[in-house]
C-alpha cells in the first residue's frame, strides 16, 4: 500500500483548469520529485494534496483514507506537512517562535523536547541560530526560505511536501539543504519534492514524474529520466553548454 | 496554475475602448430625464431622482480615489458638505451668484482634499481610514457648533436655483435635466481617466505602490491628485444638491452619509463610473421598494449589503461586465503593423563609471546589513553581486534605488549624486530595476504594465499616449511577449511575468539596469532564454548590475563579480578569479555540485 496515492485528480482555479487527471503514488520512505515547466501544475498538485486546493474530480488517498474533501488543518494533523514556495513565514514573530509554531500539530509535545528539536534545526541551519531572536521580516529572502523549511520539518510529518526549497538560496546552502533532505529520509520521513533545479532533485530522488500542462507524461527512476532525451532537453538543460 | 492564453479573464480592452456604453448611457439618461416633461410623475419621484443624480457625482469621486487609486476615503460627505454649504451660505448670506458660489464651493472642497491628502497620504490603509473619519467628525462638529456662520443644526434654507443661458432652472424637471447632463459629462470624464498617463499611475499605485515608485511614478503626487479630484466631485455633488433641495443641514453631510457613499460605490462596483451610478440609484431606490418590511427594514438592508460585499467583491457592475466579457470572449489586441525596434542606446558620457558607491552603509538597529561598500560599475558591462543569504545584496539594491535611505555613504549614478533622491526620482535619472519576488501590477494588462514603465520622467520619447504605447510594444516585442499584450498580468505563468517585469523596466530606457535574482524560479530552458536576453541587452550597450545564485548563469554573462559577506566586500574580479577564490568557496559556493549548470 503506497503512503500517498492520487487517482485521476483534476482541479482548477476558477475556470482555469490546473490539473487534468493526475495519478501518482508515493511509497513509504521514498523521495519522489515532480518536474515540469512553470505553470505545468506542480504547485497545484501539492496544494491539492494538502487541501488548499479542492479537487474537482478524483481521489487523494493517504494511508488508504480518502482525504480530498478534508480541511487543511485536519490533513496536517493526519501527518502531511506542506512547505509552500514563497517563504510564507510569520513576519512579526522571532525566528525561534516561527520554528516552534511548526509543531503546533503535536499539542502534547513537552517544552523540553520542543526546544531540543529547535536546536536540531539550528544544527541543520546554523544561520538561523545566529538570527534566532530576530523578527521574521528582518531576514533576507534566502534566510526566510531556510526558516520556512525548518518550520515544515518541525511538524515531524509522515509525508513532507517541499515546494521549491532551494529558491533563492546560496549554492553552499542548497548543498546543505539537499544533504538534510537525505538525512531526514533516513529517519523514515517520506518526501514529495518540487524543484526547478532538476539536477539536484534527481540526485536525491528515488523516482520522478514529469508534469506537462496539468497531465503526467513520464515516470521513472532518476537514471531513466536522465536518460530520456526529451526530459533532458526540456528540464535539465540537456547538453546545450 | 497554468494560465491559458485564451482564458476569458483577459484584461478589459485597453485601447480604442468602445463608445457603445457611453452613447447608450447618454440616450438612456437623457431619455429618462425627459419623461417628467411628458407625463406627470409627481414631486416625490422627482426629488428622489434628484437625490440619486446629485449623490452619484459624489460617488464618482469614490470611484477615482478608492476604485482607481486604492485609497480609502471616509470623508466624502465632508467634501460634499463644503460644496453644499458654500453654495448655501454664498447665495443666501453673501448674495453671490449661484454659479460663482458653486465654483467657489468646488474650489474649497478641492483645496480641503488636497491639504488633507498632502498631510495624510504618506500613511495608508487603516491610518488613512482613521484620519479621514476624524476629519469628517471635526467637520460635523464645526457645522453643528459654529452657529454664527453655519446656522448650526438648523441648517441653511431658502437656497435659490439659478438661470442657465436664459433658461430658468427653478422648475424641478429642468433642474433635474441639467443635473443629469452634468452627471453624464462627469461619468464620461471618470470613464476616460484610467487610460490616461495619470489614470495608469493611479492604478499602478493601487496595484503595487512600491513597484510604482521604483518604476518612476510619483506616488504621493498621484494619490493627492486622486484625492483632490474626488473632493472636487464631492463639492460639485454638494453644490448641486443644495440648489436642488433649497435646504442643507449638517445631517446631509455627516459620517453616516460618508459610509453611504462608500456603500454605494462598493455595491455598484468601484472599478467603473457606471458601477458608481448603478450603486447610487439602487441604494436610493431600495429603501422605497422594501418599505413593506417596516421595522426590520434596516436589518434587511444591512444583511443585503453584507451579502453583496461577500459574494460580489467587484460589485454589481463587476458581475455585469464579467458576464459580458465571458460571452464576448477575449479579443486580442491587434499587433501594430510595424513595431519599431527597441532603442536602448544610452548617450555616452565619457568613461566615468556609471555607478559609484562610496562607503555605503545601511544599518537596521544593531544589524549592519550593508557595512561600508565601495564599488564601481563600468559603463556597458554586466556586473554581478553574489554572496551568502543575508549578506546584504538585496539591501544594497534597495539602498541603490532609494527604497531605503543609506545610514552613511554616497551613491553616484552617471556623475549625479542620487543619495538623497526618492525612488521615482532615481527612476527619472535612469535607474531601472526588477524584483526578487516579481512585483507587477496584477490587474493591469501586460501592455499597460509596460506603458507605466515608459512613463518615467525624462524618458527620451515623445510625449503623449501614442508614444508610450509604441514604446511598450517595442519592449514587449524585444522580450517576445507582443502576442500576450492584452492579457491581464495575473493570469500569466511565472516565467512570462518575469519577462513582463523586464519589458517594463526596458520601456523606461534605463541607463543602469538592476536585476534582483532574475533567474529565480525559472527552469533550465527558461534560464537559457534569459541568458540569451541578457546577452542581447549587453550587446545594446546597456549596463547591468545583477544579483543571482545561479553560478552557471552568472559566470556566462558577467564581466565582473563582487562578493559580499556580512555586508562587506570580500572579493572582486573576473568570474574566473572570483569563483576560485578560497574565501568565496568557503562562504558561498561550497564544494559540491549545487551551482547547477544553466
Amino acid at each position: 500500500m503506497p503512503l500517498l496515492e492520487l487517482k485521476n485528480i483534476s482541479s482548477s482555479y476558477g475556470n482555469v483548469q490546473a490539473l487534468k487527471g493526475v495519478s501518482l503514488r508515493v511509497e513509504q520512505g521514498e523521495i519522489v520529485t515532480l518536474l515540469g515547466a512553470n505553470g505545468a501544475g506542480k504547485t497545484s498538485t501539492l496544494r491539492t494534496i494538502s487541501g488548499m486546493l479542492q479537487a474537482t474530480h478524483g481521489e487523494v488517498l493517504f494511508e488508504d483514507r480518502a482525504i480530498q474533501n478534508t480541511s487543511p488543518e485536519k490533513i496536517v494533523r493526519s501527518g502531511i506537512s506542506h512547505v509552500p514556495e514563497g517563504r510564507r513565514i510569520f513576519p512579526g514573530l522571532t525566528v525561534t517562535e516561527n520554528i516552534m509554531l511548526g509543531c503546533s500539530n503535536r499539542p502534547k509535545l513537552s517544552k523540553q523536547t520542543m526546544m531540543a528539536e529547535v536546536e536540531e534545526m539550528f544544527g541543520i541551519f546554523p544561520d538561523l541560530k545566529r538570527l534566532s531572536t530576530m523578527l521574521g521580516w528582518q531576514l533576507s529572502g534566502g534566510q526566510q526560505q531556510m526558516l520556512a523549511v525548518a518550520r515544515g520539518l518541525m511538524a515531524r510529518p509522515k509525508l513532507l511536501l517541499l515546494d521549491e526549497p532551494s529558491l533563492g538560496l546560496a549554492p553552499v546552502i542548497v548543498q546543505q539543504l539537499f544533504q538534510t533532505i537525505r538525512q531526514i529520509r533516513e529517519r523514515g520521513m517520506t518526501i514529495l519534492l518540487v524543484e526547478q533545479n532538476a539536477n539536484m532533485a534527481l540526485s536525491v530522488a528515488d523516482r520522478g514524474y514529469v508534469l506537462e500542462v496539468g497531465t503526467l507524461t513520464v515516470e521513472g527512476t532518476p537514471k531513466e529520466l536522465l536518460g530520456n532525451e526529451e526530459v533532458r532537453a526540456a528540464y535539465l538543460g540537456g547538453g546545450h553548454h | 496554475m497554468s494560465a491559458n492564453p485564451t482564458s476569458p479573464q483577459a484584461a478589459a480592452a485597453t485601447s480604442g475602448r468602445s463608445l457603445f456604453l457611453p452613447i447608450l448611457l447618454l440616450v438612456g439618461m437623457v431619455g429618462l430625464a425627459l419623461i417628467p416633461f411628458t407625463i406627470n410623475v409627481g414631486d416625490y419621484v422627482l426629488n428622489m431622482l434628484m437625490q440619486a443624480v446629485t449623490y452619484a457625482i459624489a460617488v464618482l469621486g469614490m470611484t477615482v480615489v478608492l476604485g482607481y487609486t486604492g485609497q480609502i476615503n471616509l470623508a466624502q460627505a465632508a467634501f460634499f458638505g463644503f460644496g453644499a454649504y458654500v453654495v448655501g451660505l454664498g447665495t443666501t448670506a453673501l448674495g453671490l451668484n449661484f454659479w460663482l458660489a458653486l465654483l467657489l464651493g468646488v474650489g474649497v472642497a478641492a483645496l480641503a482634499g488636497a491639504i488633507l491628502g498632502l498631510t495624510t497620504l504618506r500613511l495608508g490603509g487603516h491610518y488613512l481610514a482613521m484620519i479621514t473619519i476624524s476629519f469628517q467628525q471635526i467637520f460635523d462638529l464645526v457645522l453643528n457648533n459654529w452657529i454664527a456662520v453655519t446656522h448650526g443644526p438648523d441648517g441653511v434654507s431658502g437656497i435659490e436655483r439659478p438661470m442657465l443661458a436664459g433658461i430658468d432652472l427653478s422648475d424641478n424637471r429642468r433642474y433635474l435635466l441639467f443635473c443629469v447632463v452634468a452627471l453624464y459629462l462627469l461619468i464620461c470624464f471618470v470613464w476616460w481617466l484610467p487610460n490616461t498617463r495619470l489614470g495608469r499611475a493611479m492604478r499602478s499605485v493601487r496595484e503595487n505602490e512600491l513597484a510604482a515608485s521604483v518604476v518612476g511614478v510619483h506616488t504621493l503626487r498621484t494619490k493627492v491628485i486622486a484625492f483632490t479630484i474626488s473632493a472636487a466631485l464631492g463639492g460639485i455633488s454638494g453644490g448641486l444638491y443644495a440648489g436642488g433641495f433649497a435646504y442643507i443641514s449638517p445631517d446631509n453631510c455627516n459620517f453616516a452619509r460618508s459610509v453611504e457613499f462608500l456603500t454605494m460605490v462598493l455595491l455598484g462596483g468601484a472599478q467603473s463610473p457606471f458601477g458608481a451610478a448603478l450603486g447610487t440609484v439602487l441604494l436610493i431606490l431600495l429603501p422605497e421598494w422594501f418599505r413593506f418590511l417596516k421595522q426590520i427594514y434596516l436589518a434587511a438592508y444591512g444583511l443585503a449589503v453584507i451579502l453583496i460585499m461577500v459574494f460580489l467583491p467587484e460589485g454589481l457592475w463587476g458581475l455585469v461586465s464579467g458576464a459580458w466579457r465571458r460571452v464576448r470572449g477575449v479579443i486580442p489586441l491587434a499587433l501594430p503593423a510595424n513595431i519599431p525596434a527597441l532603442n536602448l542606446e544610452v548617450p555616452a558620457k565619457g568613461s566615468a563609471p556609471i555607478l559609484k558607491l562610496e562607503n555605503l552603509q545601511k544599518h537596521f538597529g544593531g544589524l549592519k546589513a550593508v557595512d561600508g561598500i565601495d564599488l564601481e560599475v563600468t559603463r556597458g558591462t554586466v556586473h554581478a553581486l553574489i554572496g551568502p543569504n543575508g549578506s546584504g545584496k538585496t539591501t544594497s539594491l534597495n539602498v541603490l534605488n532609494g527604497i531605503y535611505k543609506p545610514t552613511a555613504g554616497k551613491i553616484m549614478v552617471d556623475g549625479v549624486d542620487v543619495t538623497d533622491l526618492a525612488p521615482h526620482e532615481r527612476a527619472g535619472h535612469g535607474v531601472g530595476r526588477t524584483f526578487q519576488n516579481i512585483r507587477l501590477f496584477p490587474a493591469l494588462s501586460v501592455l499597460e504594465n509596460v506603458m507605466v514603465g515608459a512613463q518615467r520622467d525624462n524618458n527620451p520619447i515623445a510625449s503623449g499616449n501614442a508614444a508610450l504605447r509604441e514604446r511598450a510594444w517595442s519592449a514587449l516585442q524585444f522580450v517576445g511577449l507582443a502576442d500576450r499584450a492584452h492579457l491581464m498580468v495575473r493570469n500569466l505563468p511565472y516565467g512570462h511575468q518575469r519577462l513582463v517585469e523586464i519589458a517594463r523596466v526596458l520601456a523606461g530606457r534605463p541607463k543602469l539596469l538592476l536585476l534582483d535574482e532574475p533567474a529565480a524560479g525559472l527552469n533550465q530552458t527558461e534560464k537559457q532564454e534569459l541568458v540569451g536576453l541578457l546577452k542581447r541587452l549587453r550587446g545594446h550597450g546597456l549596463t547591468i548590475f545583477l544579483i543571482d545564485h545561479d553560478m552557471g548563469l552568472v559566470e556566462k554573462i558577467s564581466d565582473k563579480i563582487t562578493v559580499l559577506n556580512f555586508g562587506k566586500k570580500i572579493a572582486e574580479g573576473t568570474p574566473a578569479e572570483v569563483l576560485r577564490h578560497p574565501e568565496v568557496i568557503a562562504a558561498y559556493l561550497g564544494e559540491g555540485p549545487a551551482g547547477a549548470p544553466a
